[in-house]
């Protein structure tokens, strides 16, 4: 990533929710989001148009052992 | 038995049904327990001594009276300090709840209730539920009964501390993340989280309304059967819960291991996996093979997108919820915790709904690679040996101990962004001698399967049964 995004992060929190950075420990968790960019990154393209979250207790439903 | 503290769940209803126990006699050597060795646990952070006492002279009264005996009748319970009980408080594990009291009791302390089983008070927790290692600042950390230096796991530390020092027969805990079956594992018991949505949540302190869990960390698999069996099933209070229709759990302990074919994952749970920790692992496969089980690894390609989500989730809605405090007293929780919640807010709302939206393909992808053809899935409960409190202490040195405390819980996520029923049981002890934890995973709304694998396991084996020397 070319530019350091906490600043940005930091802002845009503030903006968004009035919350505000509580302390180091909170800044040091946004340099994570590096990491976590990257690993949405690796998984573009793999949500398809018809997804939702209802579709997890539907599975549940499905994919019950029968005699359960 | 001499000391009725020693009795398991079971063994204590059964005790006190058959008029070979008084339910005030299994109280009195419970807190007797508790008033010897909890200043050097911590487990316990509100003891309802007077109260207990008089439910326990209640049920020997009513047993006396020849009335109708609840399955728990006389067992004296305690839980986790987050299932609320109208008029007392409930500190959630923080200050900034300190003076809460709820106007509502639980569902499932309701059903506990009706069953016959005598509440003690609250537990030691990870503040809000949410650290896997139990560290609390505001009530001190729990202690490991094993090795007192080590930690207990979390978030429901006193409920995995309490039972195996024996204070109590059986406790309730959370699990939104592996808070029941980590502590189970650290502290050598039996925990299980059911199926998302099995138990219902009304009055329960919140997390992450989409992966909290309730339910029992117990000594034994039928412990835990039995519990599950009082507290399951459709609450009309909350319109999560799951209208399946709840089997009778101990009915399904028929400890006949013939046929069952186990799956064991090769990605994911045994990423730089302590050596003893899966020696010890194997070792239990061992023993579920020697009663004609047998084990198959197969490849999980989902896991790595499962823990990318699974964090989304959970980070996501645990922020939301913890907003308005966050905005007006963020210095009322322990650093580590503030600074965890704050990262929630940075998640865009596009990826919180794609994780959500991707749960239901990636469980039916999990289940065509891990179920087809087996009956259960087993894995490590963690992937480390017992790490000590200091080592996984994030608020004193947290350049140190984030990974390491972040690690605890790698193995126990991804069941709860799944929402499958996992069962932890001991199965064995490393060369510290603190316990090795063994998860056992089945198929959805088939807890009965786990459990019947857990006892079956139990019946061969004495890890559970082994006492801490407090």
């Amino acid at each position: 990533m070319a530019t350091d995004p906490v600043p940005q992060i930091e802002e845009a929190i503030g903006l968004w929710t009035g919350v505000q950075c509580p302390n180091e420990a909170g800044r040091r968790g946004l340099e994570d989001f590096c990491a976590l960019i990257k690993e949405f990154e690796a998984l573009r393209g793999t949500m398809v148009f018809e997804d939702e979250p209802a579709t997890f207790e539907a599975a549940l439903r499905a994919e019950a052992e029968p005699e359960a | 038995m001499s000391d009725l503290a020693l009795l398991s769940v079971t063994e204590a209803a059964d005790a006190f049904a058959k008029g070979e126990a008084t339910a005030e006699a299994m109280v009195r050597a419970c807190l007797a327990r508790i008033d010897a060795f909890d200043a050097e646990v911590n487990s316990v952070v509100r003891l309802d001594r007077e109260e207990a006492l008089a439910a326990a002279a209640a049920q020997d009264k009513a047993r006396a009276a020849g009335a109708a005996l609840g399955p728990l009748a006389g067992v004296p319970m305690m839980h986790k300090d987050m299932y609320y009980r109208a008029g007392r408080v409930s500190t959630c594990g923080s200050a900034i709840r300190r003076d809460f009291v709820p106007s509502v009791t639980a569902t499932v302390l309701r059903r506990l209730d009706a069953a016959g089983a005598i509440d003690m008070g609250t537990l030691n927790m990870a503040e809000f539920a949410q650290n896997p290692t139990g560290h609390n600042a505001h009530h001190g950390d729990c202690h490991n009964p094993w090795n007192l230096p080590y930690c207990t796991g979390g978030s429901s530390s006193g409920s995995g501390a309490g039972v195996a020092a024996r204070f109590f027969a059986a406790a309730l805990g959370s699990d939104t993340g592996g808070s029941i079956r980590l502590p189970a594992s650290i502290c050598g018991v039996t925990g299980i989280k059911g199926t998302q949505t099995r138990v219902p949540r009304t009055g329960v302190m919140p997390l992450s309304f989409s992966m909290d869990n309730v339910g029992p960390l117990t000594r034994t698999a039928r412990d835990s059967a039995r519990i599950m069996g009082v507290i399951s099933g459709k609450d009309p209070l909350d319109p999560t819960s799951a209208p399946e229709p709840v089997p009778d759990y101990e009915a399904a302990l028929t400890d006949d291991l013939r046929g069952l074919s186990v799956a064991v994952p090769r990605e994911w749970f045994f990423e730089s996996a302590d050596p003893i920790v899966v020696a010890t692992f194997e070792a239990a496969l061992e023993v579920l093979k020697s009663r004609g089980a047998t084990v198959t690894r197969v490849s999980c390609s989902s896991l790595r997108a499962i823990g990318t989500y699974v964090a989304v989730v959970s980070r996501v809605e645990a922020a939301t919820i913890h907003a308005n405090w966050m905005r007006e007293h963020p210095g009322d929780y322990s650093v580590h915790l503030s600074g965890r919640l704050y990262g929630g807010y940075a998640i865009p709302g596009t990826h919180y709904l794609e994780a959500l939206s991707r749960r239901g393909p990636l469980l039916r992808q999990f289940c065509a690679e891990a179920f087809a053809g087996h009956h259960i899935v087993a894995t490590p409960t963690l992937r480390m040996r017992v790490p000590t409190l200091a080592e996984t202490d994030i608020d004193a040195d947290p350049e140190a101990n984030w990974a390491r405390h972040m690690a605890v819980s790698a193995n126990t996520r991804p069941f709860n962004y799944l929402g499958l029923p996992t069962v932890s049981i001991p199965c064995g002890f490393d060369d510290r001698g603190l316990p090795v934890g063994m998860q056992i995973t089945a198929r959805p709304f088939a807890e009965a399967r786990a459990l019947m694998v857990a006892d079956a396991f139990q019946r061969d084996t004495d890890w559970h049964a082994r006492v801490p020397a407090l």
